[in-house]
This record gives C-alpha cells, structure tokens and sequence, in this order.
C-alpha cells in the first residue's frame, strides 16, 4: 500500500509543479479522442435517418410511375439524358396509361399502396428566388402507405402548399410564406418530410420522371400542393405523371421486385424503383462525411501524438533530474517507470473521459445531416465497445510518447542524472561547415536546429499533416468548384456540400490550431534549449535580434520541409478519400499562398514566442543566469 | 646553508669544490644567483675538520679550495642518512611581525593598519617578482618547483595579512 | 581624455534593488588603463569586481557613471552598439571557459570572425593562427570533451583574441585550473602582454594577480588599494628559500 501512496504523491506532486504543460497535453490527447468518438458515433449512422424517415412516414416500399410519351423514344431516364426529344419542334405528348400503374397494385407480393397521385414541373420563386420544383398533387396525408410527415406548420388547403424540408430550408422559406408556381401566388401552410423520394438537391438522383430541360436549374425541389392544382399547372409542355406507392409483403425484395417489372424497352411502362435505391442516394452523404471525420481524426490523432512528443520530450531534462533523485533515494528502475508512465495514462485517461464527453456532445451537430431525413443520432449510439476503444487509443497514445523517454529515463546512471546532463546535442560537421558560409541569422539558426534533429522531424511531421489535410479540402472544395457531383446550379446552395464543407472547415481549424500550438511549444522548447548557446553567442557579439531570426530560421526551415511534402501528402489524400468522385487539382496559386501564408504565420509565431523567450535583458542579466 | 646540504651533494661521488657549486647552482636555478659561492668552502673547510669528509689535492694542483677532491667519510654518510629521514621543517617566523603590530598598537607608535598594508604590498611585489621567475622556467623544470613553493608560501602569508588587516581593522573600529 | 588612455571609467555605479533590498555593487570606481597594460582588480568574492568587468567590457550597463573605450561612450551605447563592440572591441574570458560543447577547439575559435562577418576561409586561417599562438595546433579538431581544463582555458583565450579585440577580459580565468593548468595560462597572458595587448584580470587568487603591471584592490564596491607591481622589489628570492644572503 505503501509504494501505492508514494507513487501517487509523486505523480500529483510533478503534476502540480508544471500544471500548464499537464493542461496542454491534457488538450492535446482531448481532440484526438473528441474526432474520434465523433467519427465512431458517425459509423454507427449510416442509413439510420433514412429509416426513422421511412418508418414515421411510412415509408413505400418500391415506387412507380408513370409518365406522358413522346413522338420518338423520349421517356423516362435521369436528367442527364433529357433533351431526346424528336428533331423538328416538341411533339404533341400522349398523356401517360394510369392503367399501367394501377395494375401493379393486385400485383403479387404487394400488400398495401398509395396513390396514384399526378405530379409535374412547375417553375417556383421563393424570396426572389427562381427554381424548379416538382409539384405532387395530394389533398390528404393518410393513406396505406407514404404518409409525408410534418414537422412544421399543418397540411394544405386550397391556395395553399406543403414544401420538402430540406428544399425549405436551402430557400429559407416556412409556414406562412408566401410564393408562386408558374406565376401563380400560394402560401406555405408547412414543411414535411418524406421517404418516397430523395431529399433535396438528389430528387433527379434516381431518375426524373419528367423532361425538365424546359424548367430552370437542374436540382428541383419538392412541394405538395392540392390535386387539382396540380393539374392545374401542368401545361402542353409538362404535362401530368402519376406516380404510385407501394408496399410488399417482403421489404427486402424491393430490389428484385422492381427490377423485374423495369422496362426501358416500352416508354409507356411504369418506372420502378425501390427503398434501398432512395436510401443509398442519402447514404452518399453520410458516407462522405463520414470518411471526412474519420480521416480528420486520424490527422488529428497523429498531431495529437506529435504533440504529445514534444510536450513530454521538452519535459526530459527535468525528467531525467527526477529519476536521479528518486534513484539517489533508492527508488529502482521500476518504481522510476512506474511512476513515469502513471503519469502520463493518469493525464490519459481524463483526456480520454473529456474528449468522450466532447464528442458525444459535438457529433449531433454534424450528424443532423441531409435535414430531410429525420432526427439526428442520439445516445445510445456510444456503445460500450466504442467507449472502450477510444479510451484504448488514448492510452496507447500516452504509453506510445512516453515509453521512449521513460525508458531512456529509466536507463540513465544516477550520477549522470542528477548532474542534469540531458542529451548531448549531437554534432554534423558538414552542417557547421556548410553554416559558416551563411549569413549570422542562417548560420545559427542552422546551427540550433542541428542540435536537436529530432525536434525539427517533429516539426515537419507536424506541418505535413496539417498541410496535407488542408490540401484535401482544398482538392474537395476545386472538385465542388468545377462541378462534379454536387452543385446546385440554381445558385441555392446544396446542403450536401454546404455541411460537407462546414465539417471540413472545422477539421481545418482544429488542425490549424494544434500546429499552431505545437510550434509555439518547439520553438519555446527550443529557446530553453538553447538559452546558454544564445547567451553565449550574445556575449560575443550577437545582437539579440540576430538570435531571435536565428530561432526563427531553426522553425522555419522544418516548417518549409512539412509544407512543401504535404502538398502531394494531401493530394494523394483526397484521391484515397474521394469515394468515386472525380479528381481535381487545386490552382497552382492557392498552394503556393498556402505554403507561404503557412511559412508567414511560422516565422511571425516562433519570432514572437523567441522574443518572448530570450527577451532582451542585458546580456549580463543574462550571463549570470546561464554562464555564471 | 646548512652542512647537511653539502654532505648530501657528495653522496653521489666524491667532486671537486667547483663541481659542487656548480649542481647547488644548477639545483636552485634562478635562486643560485643568491647563493654565497664562498659559503660552501668554508662549509667544506669546517665539515673536513669535523671528520665527515675528507679530502685530497689532485695531483700537481695548487693548494686551492676549489681544486680539492672531497670525499665522504662514513660517519659522514651517517649523518645524511639522518638528515635525509629528519623530517623537521623549516621555521616560521610569524610572531615577529605579530608584535610588531602589538608594540605598534600599545605604544601609539605607528598605525598597525599601515605597517600591514605596507607589508603587503612589499609581499606583492615579491609574489609578483616569483610568479614572474616561474612563468620563465620551462614546464617541470626542478628549479621551477622550487619557485612554486616559494610563490604558495607567499600566497600563504598574503591570506594572513589580509587576516590581519580585517581583524586589526575591527579593532579600530569598535574602539571608535 | 589622453591618447595614452585605452579605457576610462568614471563614476561607475550599479545598483541592484531597491529600499531595504538595495545592493551597490559597485558604488563609484574611477579607472584609466593604458594600451599594453595588464591590469589586475583583486578582492574577495562579492566585491562588485565581476561586475565592474562585464560593465567595462559591455556586457551590462551602468547605473551612474560614463566609461569610456578608445574614445566611444559605453554607457550611453544601444544595444546593438555594445553587441558590436562585445563582438570587435572586446575579448572576454570567463571562468567557466564557456565553449560550445558540439564544435570542435577551432570552429569555437573562429565564431567570433563568423559573427563578425568575415569569409569562412579568413575566419579559418585567423583562428589556425591563434590555436598556433596559444600551443594548441594538434588539438584543433578535438572537441572540448577532449580537452583538460587548461587546455579548454586556451581555446577560450584564442576565440577571445579572433577578432583581434582593443583588450581582453577576463573573470577568474584559472578559478578551475590546477596549479599545472594556471602556469599555462599565465604563460599565456604574459605572451600576450609582450605583444602589446591590453589585458584586464579580475581574481581574488594573489598569484594571479601578482602578474600584472598594476593591481588594484577591491571591496565593498569601490577600489581601495593600487599596487605598481613592475620594477623590482627591496627583497631577494633567495631569502625568500631560506638561502642566507
């Protein structure tokens, strides 16, 4: 029990004596544990909303519809592939055969359906606004089947319509508002969602079921309005489809059952398609952001452990100095370890807690995604085998960064330890000789930054992390820019990539802010390190600020080392990363911004906490505290 | 010079006068310059009628000091054997001066504080004279051994003037 | 102010503190030292005698007083001027030698020259001389690890002089050294006095002092004593061995 209380005293004794660097580590370890549980919590979402959506609405097992044909082989198909219509003007449609669809009620293996209800095109302004939106006519919500579900305001009544919530909020529209459809006024009675179709931006994802290339932009939105309306708005150029749900007796053999009836050989044939098709289109940006948390919590987990390194490394000399003294008491290597390691997983394991806490309380944010689908996750989607597995990491991290030094510690003879002789600094003759050519700011810098070699491989590995993740996002935002995959070309944004970028934001910041902190401690390590050969080189006449750039240079060039290796670092990122989307490279500029932006802030930082570091004292101040 | 001295120069061999002079000379170094030549004869002469050495004119020389071959005589060899294992050491002569400070102080007749200071500097001006002889000799001469000993005893009696002079000053002081 | 003078100090205080904590460690100190001279300021540990060095010699700056170098104003210097005259006019020797422990006995020498601005090869060629000068030659790739104190001492005086500096100073230069290692040293200083270099000592080992031309004692923060130590003394050595006159 004894060596138990003795250990304890010891760790809170050195914990109290140094609470800024425990604090510092303490916040280190958090943001790695907070991504990750957020990351973790993420994986456990994956369709989930989809399926609280389709299980509050009711959601239709495989939809159907039907559409007007053409003079020529137009029909159904996705947007990409409207603009087939016969050569020589529009063609007079032919209005579609309800009694195609309605067939596929007595279907067999269909239990229930809803509908069918006529749907068409008309163009939509909202708050000055222009936009397409596709119009379903409904007077009522109950049905057997497809019951959309309000989570705003009531449903319609004449003069009035419904809007898809996740169309509501890219317009910023909501009950009471009011708006038009082809020119004619209507007012907003509510916002509802539903399973049956993909939310906002996606509705053509799956296929449209109507020529749109007539109706402005090309990611309509949906809005309900009455029956007759409608009708009403449909006109010579877009004419009325009827689409139809449905529901089986096996849900999972919605797949095989549309597939079946799917016929792209008759234009005149309904156009199945089933639940799993809907919710994979939503899945997609869940995935995405996702694979975004995850990657950033690995980024952050490998700054974290950088981090870690350098708060414990810069503890070393005191360290040593302890381990001598409890071995001139009589402590063994093992009590010494013991005590060491307790320590840091002490430090480990409140980071572990708090960054748990963190993230359980941060991931709702981001995962109220897609806002047409319901809900967001709630607590029981931290499992105990997720808990543990965080609280793992973070411990591994601890145990990772501190067995070296502990070891090491451990190792040393006492005599050695007590006399305070931490590691030598190491010698590179070509460095000196290559130094001496240079100018004094260069020449000691170098010089410095020798010194410690592994200090400056921290610093790189640091800024090619954090360079590599902002190159990512900036490959993601040049993939958003050209187009590909998720635009809105109505210039409303899309709420995939508006939350896509959101999260990466974030993840930048918090990047940012880890290097940041990490190089104000290496360079404040550094200046420690270096206080006798800074006095002494003053005493011979260098100027301090000559010594300051000196700091600075001994930053700088790791940091220039890390930016320039995290530009492929992070391309090569996004292409692992990018899911199937397309590849693109961000312009030749913004990288040479960021490489010097990131040198910039570098030098400004490290000059500032050198400054503050060596301050300019008087040399002799300074000589009777190192030299005397 | 003590007789010892010269007795244990001819332990070596028996040497003529001038071949003794010279190893002193050699010996002392820069400090041979001091030493009186004409000491040793009549060192020589007394320890000759004392019976411990004896000695012999080299053939067809004249009757010179210098030219006489001396030798040691048992009892002579003897008494270097003692003188060698004595292990006795040179006197210090610190209570002159220290009464001479007191006479100074009792009967008014000179300020203590001023006899140490001048003392000291005279102690200065030798130590620097000796460091300065030291510093010339070539490193691990014999002779520069001597001159160290001679500038640690200097050092040793500068200490104790300083001693002096703050012990002397308090006096002063707290007669005040 | 007169050609002969090198270095003049007049008035010099510094003080430390304030009220009940006020320290003086140096309270008043007039000083003239002529090119060529070795001057020597002796007196017991915490007399104001470090201090006074690393005023005269730039390294800190005075409370009251003006002291001049060849004809600059010390006192009334910037920073960056007293770093250039640390760097040019001045060469210092600590007690603790204060090498850099990862460059080798002659690229210590040559930082001064460095610093300065010279070309690498001058600073080189300037620092394989002083290394001959100081009998250190087959050392000069030797890390100071590598070398015995006095050794160390040497290589020190050698980066003190590369940028062949209007006086050398230095703080109980053989504070560390034994007997053996002190020779050494002072053998050295006392070269460098025969080529005319200017040479200000600051001890409170007799011995030492005792080499210079002129020795001043101090205490408490003021001189109180000078000494003229060259032309003769009224004694013998000799007796000084015990040899009777």
């Amino acid at each position: 029990m004894g060596r138990i209380a003795l250990v304890g005293r010891l760790v809170a004794g050195n914990l109290r004596r140094r609470p800024v660097e425990a604090m510092l580590l303490l916040l280190a370890i958090v943001a790695a544990t907070a991504t990750l549980t957020i990351g973790l919590i993420l994986s456990g979402v994956t369709s989930r909303p989809y399926l609280r959506t389709r299980a509050a609405t009711a959601g239709p097992d495989v939809v159907a519809s039907v559409s007007p044909t053409f003079g020529g082989p137009t029909g159904p198909g996705s947007s990409s592939t409207a603009g087939q219509s016969s050569p020589g003007g529009p063609a007079t449609p032919r209005p579609p055969d309800v009694a195609l669809l309605t067939a596929l009620e007595h279907a067999p293996g269909v239990t229930g359906h809803g509908g069918p209800y006529p749907l068409t095109w008309a163009t939509m302004r909202a708050h000055g606004l222009a936009v397409a939106a596709e119009v379903e006519g409904r007077d009522q919500v109950a049905a057997q089947v497809d019951r959309p579900r309000l989570t705003a305001g009531s449903w319609l009544r004449p003069g009035e319509v419904v809007v898809e919530r996740a169309f509501a909020q890219a317009l910023g529209v909501a009950p009471g508002d009011s708006i038009t459809l082809n020119g004619r006024p209507f007012t907003v009675a509510g916002i509802a969602v539903t399973a049956a179709f993909s939310p906002y931006p996606q509705i053509c994802a799956e296929g449209c079921f109507i020529d749109t290339s007539a109706i402005p932009g090309n990611d309509p939105g949906l809005v309900w309005a009455t029956e007759a309306a409608a009708k009403s708005l449909a006109s010579s150029g877009e004419p009325v489809n009827y689409y139809l749900s449905l529901k089986l007796a096996n849900p999972a053999s919605a797949d095989a059952f549309a597939n079946v009836r799917d016929s792209t050989s008759n234009p005149a044939a309904p156009f199945l398609v089933s639940w799993q098709h809907i919710s994979s289109a939503d899945g997609k940006v869940v995935t995405n952001e996702q694979r975004i948390l995850i990657v950033g919590s690995w980024l952050l987990g490998l700054l974290a452990v950088a981090s870690v390194a350098v708060l414990v490394g810069g503890r070393m000399a005191d360290q040593t100095r302890r381990v001598g003294l409890i071995k001139a008491v009589g402590g063994t290597p093992g009590l010494i370890a013991v005590v060491l390691l307790t320590e840091y997983l002490v430090l480990a394991l409140i980071a572990a807690v708090a960054g748990l806490v963190t993230g359980r309380l941060v991931a709702p944010l981001l995962t109220n995604l897609g806002s047409g689908l319901l809900g967001a996750a709630s607590a029981p989607s931290l499992t105990v085998s997720r808990v543990l597995l965080v609280i793992a990491v973070a411990l591994l991290v601890a145990v990772l960064a501190t067995l070296v030094p502990a070891v090491r510690a451990a190792r040393t003879s006492t005599v050695r330890a007590l006399a305070d002789a931490a590691r030598p600094p190491k010698r590179r003759s070509w460095l000196i000789a290559t130094s001496a050519r240079l100018p004094v700011p260069l020449l000691l810098g170098l010089r410095v930054a020798a010194r410690r070699p592994r200090r400056g491989v921290l610093t790189t590995v640091s800024v090619a992390i954090t360079i590599s993740g902002i190159v990512a996002v900036l490959c993601a935002h040049a993939v958003f820019d050209r187009g590909f995959g998720v635009t809105t070309v109505s210039g409303l944004p899309d709420p995939r990539t508006s939350r896509l970028s959101e999260v990466m934001l974030v993840l930048t910041i918090m990047l940012s802010t880890l290097a940041a902190v990490n190089a104000v401690f290496i360079t404040w390590a550094t200046a420690l390190d270096a206080r006798h050969s800074s006095a002494l080189t003053r005493a011979l006449g260098a100027t301090s600020e000559q010594v300051t750039a000196s700091l600075s240079v001994a930053q700088v060039i790791p940091v220039l080392v890390g930016a320039l290796l995290g530009i492929p670092g992070g391309i090569e990122l996004f292409r692992a990363v990018k899911n199937g989307a397309n590849m693109a490279y961000p312009p030749a500029w913004w990288l040479v911004l960021l490489v010097l932006g990131t040198l910039v802030v570098a030098a400004v930082l490290t000059a500032i906490t050198a400054r503050i570091g060596t301050r300019r004292r008087p040399v002799a101040e300074v000589l009777q505290a190192e030299l005397a | 010079m003590r007789q010892e001295i010269v007795l244990a120069m001819l332990a070596k061999e028996p040497s003529h006068g001038y071949e003794l002079r010279a190893r002193l000379g050699q010996a002392l170094g820069p400090l041979g310059d001091d030493m009186n030549a004409g000491q040793i004869y009549v060192t020589l002469a007394r320890l000759e009628k004392a019976g411990l050495v004896t000695c012999e004119r080299s053939a067809g020389l004249a009757d010179r000091p210098d030219r006489k071959v001396y030798e040691l005589t048992a009892a002579g060899q003897q008494r270097v054997a003692g003188w060698l294992a004595e292990v006795s050491w040179p006197r210090p002569d610190l209570a002159e001066f220290h009464l001479k400070l007191v006479a100074a102080a009792a009967g008014k007749l000179a300020d203590p504080l001023a006899i140490v200071d001048a003392q000291r500097r005279e102690l200065l001006r030798r130590l620097s004279e000796a460091q300065r002889a030291a510093i010339a000799e070539p490193a691990a001469s014999t002779a520069g051994l001597l001159l160290e000993g001679i500038v640690l005893r200097l050092q040793a009696d500068l200490r104790w003037l300083e001693a002096c002079e703050r012990n002397w000053t308090g006096r002063k002081e707290s007669k005040q | 102010m007169t050609d002969t003078t090198l270095l003049r100090a007049s008035g010099v205080c510094k003080r430390y503190g304030s009220g009940d904590g006020l320290v003086r460690a140096v309270d008043g100190v007039d000083l003239e030292v002529a090119p060529g001279e070795t001057l020597s300021i002796m007196g017991p540990s915490g007399c104001g005698k470090s201090t006074l060095l690393h005023i005269l010699g730039g390294l800190d700056r005075p409370s009251d007083g003006q002291v001049w170098l060849a004809g600059n104003r010390l006192d009334k210097m910037g920073e960056r001027g007293l770093a250039r005259l640390r760097r040019d006019a001045v060469g210092f020797v600590f007690q603790a030698f204060h090498l850099m422990d990862e460059l080798t006995a002659i690229e210590n020498v040559e930082l001064p020259a460095l610093l300065a601005g010279h070309s690498p090869r001058a600073a080189r060629r300037r620092a394989t001389e002083l290394l001959d000068q100081t009998g250190l030659a087959d050392r000069a790739k030797f890390l100071p690890t590598a070398l015995s104190g006095g050794q160390r001492q040497r290589v020190a005086i050698a980066r003190a002089l590369a940028n062949e500096p209007l006086v050398v100073l230095a703080d109980e230069p053989t504070g560390n050294l034994d007997s053996e290692a002190t020779l050494d040293v002072l053998r050295l200083f006392d070269s460098l006095h025969q080529t005319g270099q200017t040479l200000i000592i600051v001890t409170h080992n007799s011995r030492i002092a005792a080499t210079a031309d002129r020795l001043i004692s101090m205490r408490d923060g003021v001189f109180v004593d000078q000494t003229r130590l060259t032309g003769g003394s009224t004694g013998s050595l000799g007796a000084l061995a015990g040899l009777e006159g």
